[in-house]
């Protein structure tokens, strides 16, 4: 498999509140049309470095960058990038179903009217092309009108998937997307998420290492706000060259 | 005496002097309701709703002027009111969230619910109809939406704040930007909380009388002038009650059991609204 780069994060260092710094000179690459995991023990910092590709931190003040991200040859963290552009060509999934207080169509359409699309035609078939690529059509294709608060949990996330996936972002970011979900759900939400990157790359958070292993290619492991491996899911699962990747792998800490 | 003794007996004299209070409290309520049903409901006629006063000390008439004044004050308040209150409690719950100013914003605007109606009435008295050398409908119209506007900002923040933050950050993720999320997706999800706030805020100002004695003063003649003085049915209640005639009293308990009426209508579509967006 030719690994084509998506994404090249280079030395990023992030403050919260000017001072605090959450990551330490973190460098990977991210390949395309691959499920790229983060995992580590709870307030790795694999949250923060997730929020940093769609630029989340900047809705509140005084959070800081430096370093770089490249996406696509550009580097998203420089001044007068479009944000608006960049949070549509890099979609985010959260960890708790986030649908919003309207129905389940006008939940897609919502991203669709942002990016202009109108017509009532073109927006009915590409609601019903999002919820079909999240799995989501045959269970709500009769609750078009109903609102999206009568889904069970595991249905607003994949609504919100669909919501995501509507706008034709090119990278995905899931941020624990299954924490909240029972195990059937959760299973349907990982089977998609390997389904899905044919068409998107996709980075994933997770503190479940079993879901990491059964749905990413590439796994980075995060320590304290660094990185300390980065590498295939495979190698970092069954042979990795740090001795602390091996011990929270292995259950011994985290 | 036993400590559980001790503790049973100051729980018996709590639960006595508490229950004692509210029964105070909801006799006189009770009171006061029953008296205006009671004398209000023979009031009650055709001709209070449909004539104008009738010369002073003639029997018959009605307050038709003072209906159609009293509702042209209200939504004159209400159109003014409500989107300032809105439009201000959106600044402080979204782009002033967390700032300092914000709170110390909300703070005066709690105090400002708090002020008696009265002195909103002088000061409309002195900044529009002094000047102008005139009472208007307009004058009572902003006396009224000052009572509102501190009310309707207090609970659009309140509700705002309420909508959980992970949704807007959901809307942005998406590409969307602050007065999109604000307008389609903040708004959406406490929209019943804000509906409670407007209805509640017009309960609040229906029965004021004070503010209007600066402001609108009254007009014993159907107007439909807002540059002119205008009747309302709290003023022409208190005027009709104050009278030496008892058709005028009789009309002053029918005009008083309307208004009580109106706001106690007001008041709990205000509640089931809040009851029914928790339901789902």
């Amino acid at each position: 498999m030719t690994a084509t780069t998506e994404i090249e994060v280079k030395s990023l260092d992030f403050y919260y509140n000017g001072d605090a710094r959450a990551l330490q000179n973190i460098s990977l690459p991210v390949y395309k049309n691959m499920v790229t995991a983060l995992i580590g023990p709870s307030g790795c910092g694999k949250t923060t470095l997730l929020r940093c590709f769609n630029r989340m931190h900047d809705l509140y003040p005084k959070h800081r960058y430096e370093g770089e991200i490249h996406f696509q040859e550009k580097n998203i963290l420089a001044n007068g990038v479009d944000l608006i552009d960049l949070r549509s060509r890099i979609g985010m999934v959260f960890q708790k179903p986030t649908p919003f207080p309207m129905s389940v169509a006008e939940n897609i359409a919502y991203g669709l009217r942002l990016k202009g699309i109108t017509n009532k035609s073109e927006l009915i078939g590409r609601i019903e092309e999002a919820l079909k690529h999240a799995a989501l059509w045959t269970e709500v294709r009769d609750k078009m009108n109903e609102s999206a608060y009568e889904l069970s949990g595991g249905q607003q996330q994949r609504l919100v998937i669909a919501r995501a996936l509507a706008v034709e972002p090119e990278v995905l970011l899931f941020d624990e997307p299954t924490s909240a979900l029972d195990p059937i759900s959760t299973a349907k939400i990982e089977e998609l998420v390997v389904s899905l990157k044919k068409d998107v790359t996709i980075i994933i958070v997770t503190h479940n290492m079993q879901q990491a292993a059964r749905v990413s290619d590439m796994t980075g492991f995060l320590y304290m706000g660094e990185l300390i491996e980065y590498g295939t899911t495979e190698k970092i699962f069954t042979n990795p060259d740090n001795k602390q990747t091996d011990d929270y792998i292995t259950g011994r800490f985290g | 005496m036993n400590i559980e003794k001790k503790r049973k007996i100051e729980s018996f004299i709590a639960l006595t002097l508490s229950g004692l209070a509210a029964a105070t409290g909801l006799f006189w309520l009770l009171y006061i309701l029953s008296d205006v049903i009671i004398h209000g409901l023979g009031a009650l006629h055709i001709s209070l709703f449909f004539n104008d006063p009738a010369p002073a000390g003639e029997e018959g008439g009605g307050l038709r002027n003072a209906f159609v004044g009293q509702l042209m004050i209200t939504v004159a308040a209400t159109l003014i009111g409500v989107p300032v209150g809105i439009l201000g409690g959106t600044f402080l719950a979204e782009y002033a969230r967390g700032k300092k100013f914000a709170r110390i914003i909300s703070i005066i605007s709690d105090i400002m619910v708090s002020v008696p109606s009265i002195v909103v009435g002088a000061f409309i008295y002195a900044i529009l109809v002094r000047p102008l050398h005139h009472f208007s409908g307009w004058a009572g119209a902003f006396a009224l939406s000052i009572i509102m506007i501190p009310v309707v900002l207090r609970t659009t923040e309140d509700m705002l704040s309420l909508v959980p933050w992970t949704l807007r950050e959901a809307a942005f993720a998406l590409g969307a930007p602050y007065y999109k999320v604000i307008i389609q997706v903040v708004y959406r999800g406490a929209a019943t909380g804000i509906l409670t706030g407007v209805l509640l805020s017009i309960a609040r100002v229906a029965g004021e009388t004070a503010p209007l004695l600066f402001t609108s003063f009254n007009n014993n003649f159907f107007s439909t002038d807002m540059n002119r003085p205008i009747a309302s049915l709290t003023v022409s209640i208190f005027q009709y009650a104050m009278g030496p005639y008892g058709s005028w009293h009789t009309q002053a308990w029918g005009a008083a059991l309307v208004v009580t009426l109106f706001i106690l209508i007001l008041t709990i579509a205000g509640r089931l609204v809040l009851k029914w967006r928790y339901k789902q």
